[in-house]
């Protein structure tokens, strides 16, 4: 019994070291796509490297196409003065005009009818 | 191709190499280690086309993880089997209950021997694959692993993700369970008594 279990394995040990002699030949197709497969990684592996770039080229491009839009330079200055000259105005205006912290908490709603009820009451007295 | 890099490189410099963009690495590596690969996805699924498929698959993972392979800290050809055999088990998962191949299991190459000869030994390697084809999965990886690969029980541990407890067992389980199915098969086979 021990003398046929040996044999077996004897057997199998065989079939084993034939197997290795006789090892599966790399179909040349295969070889040849996993060789294109390393030169497709590789060129992936370049691409996310350049991504952020790109992503910059692009955020810049956005800007410098709002300038032209604009106007370039010249106008964006024009913008800005304009701005300045607001909110001068808005604070120190000329003597002619009012003067915003006067206006503030003002209501001229007494004054002027401009609520439909109120306007709906003189245009029947004048109709009167 | 300017040339080919020096063939004492180790797999390990030759992937960093690979990693840097030196494309003549490509083709000694796919030379050294897609035949393994292969062989092992052959035995472990016992059909061709799966086989290509798994190691195609395979070679491309190594081929993507090279940029952060670490050298010294492991050997590719461990890190590639383990892959390979990681991505048999999903395939099968995937099938439960895959086919064997016959017509996929390799012919003898040595042409020198006489035809019986080549026959009994074709009829031989069809029957150790019909055999493996019949293991438990483990049981099969482990034994293609130590007994047709000849890698030491530690290096099929971690490629397995096992103990080298039971990678021994597994082994020794599978030679046995191996032994029994092919027994019937002792004259078919050629093996006489006596």
């Amino acid at each position: 019994m021990m003398a046929d279990t040996d044999k077996a394995m004897q057997e199998l040990d065989d079939l084993f070291a034939s197997a290795r002699q006789n090892p599966v030949p790399l179909p040349d197709h295969l070889a040849t796509a996993i060789m294109n497969d390393a030169l497709v990684a590789r060129s992936e592996e370049r691409v996310p490297q350049q991504e952020p770039e790109n992503r910059r080229q692009v955020h810049f491009g956005i800007w410098r196409q709002l300038m032209v839009a604009i106007g370039g330079l010249p106008a964006l200055g024009g913008m800005a003065a304009a701005c300045v000259v607001g909110v001068w105005v808005g604070l120190a205006p000329p003597s002619f005009l009012p003067d915003p912290a006067q206006l503030v908490g003002y209501s001229d709603s007494t004054s002027v009818p401009y609520d439909s009820y109120d306007l709906a009451s003189v245009l029947g007295e004048e109709v009167q | 191709m300017v040339g080919e890099p020096d063939p004492n490189l180790s797999d390990d410099a030759l992937l960093v190499l690979y990693a840097n963009g030196d494309g003549r690495a490509v083709q000694e590596l796919t030379m050294r280690l897609s035949p393994r690969c292969f062989g092992v996805a052959m035995r472990v699924l016992g059909n061709r086309a799966e086989a290509e498929d798994i190691t195609q698959e395979a070679m491309m993972r190594l081929w993507r993880m090279a940029p952060n392979w670490q050298p010294g800290q492991a050997q590719v050809s461990t890190w590639l089997y383990r892959v390979a055999m990681n991505l048999c088990i999903d395939l099968k998962r995937r099938q439960r209950g895959g086919y064997v191949d016959l017509d996929a299991v390799p012919e003898p190459a040595d042409t020198s021997r006489s035809a019986s000869e080549q026959m009994q030994e074709g009829a031989r390697h069809d029957a150790l694959q019909v055999a493996l084809m019949q293991l438990p999965e483990r049981q099969r990886q482990a034994v293609v692993l130590r007994h047709i690969e000849e890698l030491p029980n530690p290096e099929i541990a971690g490629i397995m993700d096992i103990s080298v407890e039971a990678v021994e067992s597994l082994t020794a389980r599978g030679k046995r369970a191996l032994a029994a199915i092919l027994a019937g098969r002792r004259e078919e086979l050629g093996y006489s008594d006596g």
